[in-house]
């Protein structure tokens, strides 16, 4: 009996170590770190996926001597970061990666991606055709970290077929318009909105997006601060107010209550106004390609002064990447003309190149307008706490708009907090 | 039919055989736990004094940063949302680990009952824990969708206007005690082995004196299952104050509305992942460490009055 | 007869009732993964989807590549659940029933090091996995489990504490060696306590997403939930086929758990020996 289960106890050990030792030889090859292969990370799923795949062989096919491997990671954006961010401090980073723009600031402020400048100076590399403020996203303190990679802009998305219904001749340039147009359009029947005109905070209202349609801005160049101008508090306050018209717990019932994609409120037809990027354009063009609506300017107080702002990716060479001049070899490959244009093209986007988006989108009703605002489109401050800001300036909406504390001594609290950070 | 035993051995031997005993149990004790020993050097006490040293620090992941002494502890103290990220976290833990002990229980006892089809019903009450995180935060927003959610449709039904959920200040958090309880199903097969364990011999002799089942369970289900409750009540505390996946994935990060669902954790993870401040964000885990040690340390003191050992 | 009756009614109906509330949140998941996306979001929602979508499973194996993930997620959770039932027990064991300078200590500290959120740890032991040249592959997901997890050892502590001293005397008595008494004695007895150690560990191996998010490089080494992640995109999520996964990933352990059911209730036999 004995005998018997130390034999079953001892053939279990075996087992056990047979196993270990069989993980450890299959698994223990990591990265082919070979000196001509280069690594790219890229959060992107569908055609951006695909899109990559196909650069990458385009690349390989001009530079027989270089083979890339393209690898999707789980995750990449704005606060999903960790991956990459083990890796540099690991000693072990991709040699390219596929970034937020606007981190470039946070990120290069700590001394993680490779400094382009030189490498540009030296290249046949023109970055006269990029748009300027995607340009400056992508430097910090006088320098390049990244090369920009398409963009967006935020423009106001309006349901022709509401407003015919309504009564509305065209879309509302100012804000007091935009209000009485919400109004006209709302349906409610008790706390229950069947159709909601407008909402300022849905889809990319962001703090940003309405500070600088009122006119306001947020930080100082020359003082290197963030600053508190009473029209990004105006625009808070109108806010506010319109979540107090409408009744917050009500108009969040309703927010709640919406999806994306398919379910979307604006292609669902339960909100006909909304301030949103180009790439609901695809949303649309998938889902509900017979959806009557077209885009306007964002309405600003004066009804003039129209702006918007612009995000977007960016390739970056983190710092501690081996095969540096590979990776830029093939960055300018990717972020160049040819890469752009068909990284656009496939995913429909807009490109940080404005002769591609004037070719591609020519004869595109409605991403012509998209493409006619971004020479003058504004970009979010590129700061070591750019981040924090973005963070804080979107708590503070949440706060304003559920009235908890005044917009002027909000905006004070993240102009606090974020300067002492900045000075630090 | 211990002493029987050690009565017909000589006296002399019975001692040497103690002393053997514990020498033995002393080089044994060390050889069965020495894979721990090693794993916790290696996997655990390494991090962990890491961490030790970046609260002291302005380490950023990227950088070793300099030495700040007490800085961040200090910078804490006046950060509004690291007090607000303490209500939330203490206000869910307060309701949920009582809340989950009684439920678990409960539930337990009833799913140790000798009833017909107990694998399935075990097994539904378990199924929650196994849902993918992603989905199940996911999950949850519809259900609790104001307006086309399920939960509110079946309020609606029973005439009731049920509430915005994670949509009102007021009601995200007890939401997300609801969406914990749910997930209930571990703990309760933690009761449920432990009720395994609780011999038939104390029941027959209960039987035998006449006790009915009420006052079974409140003199020998309830104290000998204490081990247990026991486990679960520090593990629930260490859980709760650690409460992270689902607040962050269901707010996208923002633990929204009105900073409502701000969790002590999340703020760390911001700080330490988005903001570049993880020396910050390690005064803020060793605050937590201390304030946790604390309240496990006094479970640990009350536990010999209330926590009772079949085996003694 | 009687009350036992009335008893089995009481219990059934309020399992019952329990078990649909419980149920409700599980159905309505299998139900998105049935639905095309443009019937997600209806008011009033639809339990039986119409037609049933089926599509969304092919669809789903599709656009990611299932069973690469599938295997090697059950390559990952396979093995740390073997490594944390060899060492898990061994090591509560010796905490609960062997006598040893430095024993309480150390179980202290055991509790001490869960208390450190794993946000904050998980850099330096990413770097350490690193120098060890570990990360690129499934070890940092599967080794450490062969050397404890201290949530396991304390619950099979607080087990091993309810079993009584008087099987070991006798045992030593007998002139048993100490790891007999541990594996021939003891171990069984701890069955269903070991069995729900290597369930949970198994849950949490599949499940994890961020060790194999930080530690997989190659996509041919991904495991099922970071393929769960790829639903999600700029142009909106694909919520049918997500669940469609989600349901997938959650059926083998419903199953596992539903036979494992058996092997909970015969623990009761040995109930016998005790007292």
């Amino acid at each position: 009996m004995s005998l018997l289960n130390r034999v079953q106890m001892i053939c279990s050990l075996m087992a056990v170590l047979v196993l270990v030792g069989t993980v450890m030889a299959g698994c223990a090859t990591g990265q082919g770190d070979s000196a001509n292969t280069i690594t790219l990370w890229h959060g992107m799923t569908d055609t951006g996926k695909e899109t990559f795949e196909q650069l990458a062989a385009q690349f390989e096919e001009k530079h027989p001597d270089f083979k890339v491997n393209v690898v999707y990671i789980a995750q990449q954006g704005e606060g999903r970061n960790e991956k990459l961010l083990a890796a540099i401090a690991g000693g072990n980073p991709p040699d390219v990666a596929f970034f937020d723009r606007f981190e470039v600031g946070s990120w290069a402020n700590q001394g993680s991606l490779t400094d382009l400048t030189a490498m540009v100076e030296e290249s046949d590399l023109d970055l006269e055709g990029y748009y300027p403020f995607a340009v400056e996203e992508a430097s910090y303190k006088g320098k390049l970290y990244a090369l920009p990679m398409g963009t967006d802009a935020r423009m106001l998305f309006y349901n022709k077929d509401h407003f015919r219904e309504a009564g509305i001749d065209s879309p509302p340039k100012t804000i007091a318009e935009l209000e009485a147009a919400a109004e006209k359009l709302t349906i409610k029947k008790g706390k229950r909105f069947e159709r909601i005109g407008f909402i300022p905070w849905l889809g990319q209202g962001w703090t940003y997006t309405w500070g600088w349609s009122f006119g306001g801005d947020f930080y100082d160049k020359d003082k290197e601060k963030v600053t508190i101008e009473s029209e990004v508090v105006q625009s808070l306050e109108w806010m506010r107010d319109y979540a107090k018209k409408y009744n917050i717990e009500d108009v969040t019932a309703f927010t709640d209550s919406t999806g994306s994609a398919a379910s979307d409120p604006f292609l669902t037809g339960q909100i006909s106004m909304i301030v949103d990027v180009n790439a609901k354009i695809s949303v649309i063009n998938k889902y509900k390609p017979d959806l009557n609506y077209d885009v306007a300017p964002i309405p600003t107080p004066t009804g003039n002064d129209f702006t918007t702002w612009s995000g977007g990716w960016s390739l970056i060479m983190p710092k501690g990447a081996k095969n540096q001049e590979a990776a830029w070899e093939f960055m300018k490959f990717v972020a160049g003309e040819e890469g752009q244009k068909n990284y656009s093209k496939n995913t429909y986007n807009l490109s940080a190149i404005d002769s591609i988006n004037q070719e591609l989108y020519e004869e595109d009703p409605i991403m012509k307008q998209f493409v006619d605002l971004l020479p003058s489109s504004n970009h979010r401050p590129v700061i070591s706490e750019g981040t924090l800001l973005w963070n804080e300036l979107n708590k503070a909406r949440d706060l304003a708009v559920r009235g908890k504390g005044d917009p002027r001594q909000l905006m004070q609290k993240v102009s606090n907090k974020v300067n002492k950070e900045l000075e630090q | 039919m211990k002493s029987e035993k050690v009565i017909t051995k000589p006296v002399d031997s019975r001692v040497s055989i103690k002393k053997t005993k514990w020498r033995t149990s002393h080089v044994y004790g060390w050889l069965f736990a020495s894979p721990w020993v090693i794993g916790m050097l290696l996997f655990f006490a390494f991090p962990l004094l890491s961490s030790i040293y970046f609260s002291f620090t302005s380490y950023s992941i990227i950088n070793p940063g300099e030495f700040v002494g007490l800085q961040n502890y200090r910078d804490l103290m006046n950060d509004s949302l690291f007090w607000t990220a303490i209500y939330n976290t203490v206000y869910f833990t307060v309701f949920f680990v009582p809340l989950s002990i009684f439920c678990g229980v409960s539930l337990a006892l009833f799913l140790n009952m000798k009833v017909k089809g107990m694998a399935i019903y075990r097994t539904i009450f378990f199924l929650p824990t196994l849902v993918p995180h992603v989905a199940m935060a996911v999950l949850w927003v519809w259900l609790l969708n104001p307006q086309f959610g399920l939960v509110n449709g079946m309020l609606a039904a029973v005439g009731m206007d049920g509430p915005a959920w994670l949509g009102s200040e007021t009601w995200s958090k007890p939401s997300l005690i609801l969406m914990s309880l749910w997930g209930i199903g571990q703990a309760v097969v933690i009761y449920l082995a432990g009720l395994h364990d609780i011999s038939q011999d104390y029941y027959d002799a209960a039987e035998v004196d006449g006790a009915n089942s009420v006052q079974k369970i409140g003199h020998i289900t309830l104290p000998l299952l204490t081990p247990v409750i026991f486990f679960n009540l520090v593990m629930g505390v260490i859980g709760a104050f650690q409460q992270f996946t689902l607040p962050y994935t269901m707010t996208k990060g923002q633990g929204t509305p009105g900073n409502s669902l701000v969790f002590y954790v999340m703020h760390i993870y911001d700080n330490g992942f988005k903001f570049f401040k993880m020396g910050y964000a390690s005064a803020m885990a060793w605050i937590l460490f201390v304030v946790i040690m604390a309240l496990t340390t006094l479970i640990f003191v009350t536990s010999k009055r209330w926590v009772h050992y079949q085996g003694n | 007869m009687k009350p036992k009756l009335t008893r089995s009614i009481v219990a059934h109906t309020v399992l019952i009732v329990a078990s649909i509330l419980f149920l409700l949140p599980f159905l309505w998941l299998v139900s998105t993964s049935l639905k095309p996306t443009t019937q997600i979001f209806t008011w009033p929602p639809q339990w039986i989807p119409n037609p049933i979508h089926w599509r969304n499973y092919l669809d789903a194996m599709e656009y990611i590549p299932f069973f690469t993930y599938l295997k090697n997620t059950v390559v990952i959770t396979v093995l740390g659940t073997l490594g944390v039932v060899l060492s898990c027990p061994l090591v509560a064991y010796s905490f609960a029933k062997l006598k040893w300078r430095g024993r309480d200590t150390l179980f202290f500290i055991t509790i001490a090091v869960m208390m450190i959120p794993g946000q904050v740890t998980m850099i330096p032991l990413f770097i350490l996995f690193e120098k060890m040249g570990w990360v690129g592959t499934n070890l940092p997901l599967i080794v450490p489990a062969f050397f404890g997890v201290p949530f396991f050892i304390f619950l099979l502590r607080q087990f091993f504490l309810g079993l009584p001293n008087e099987l070991i005397d006798s045992a030593r008595m007998d002139g048993a060696g100490e790891f007999r008494i541990y594996w021939q004695i003891m171990l069984p007895l701890a069955k269903p306590a070991v069995l729900a150690v290597g369930l949970f560990q198994f849950m949490a191996g599949w499940t994890d997403f961020i060790g194999p998010l930080l530690y997989l490089t190659e996509p041919d080494s991904y495991t099922m939930s970071l393929g769960l992640q790829q639903f999600q995109s700029e142009k909106g999520s694909e919520w049918g086929l997500m669940m469609a996964v989600a349901t997938m990933m959650t059926m083998p352990i419903i199953v596992l758990f539903f036979l494992l059911q058996k092997t909970f209730i015969q623990g009761i036999t040995f109930t016998g020996i005790k007292g």
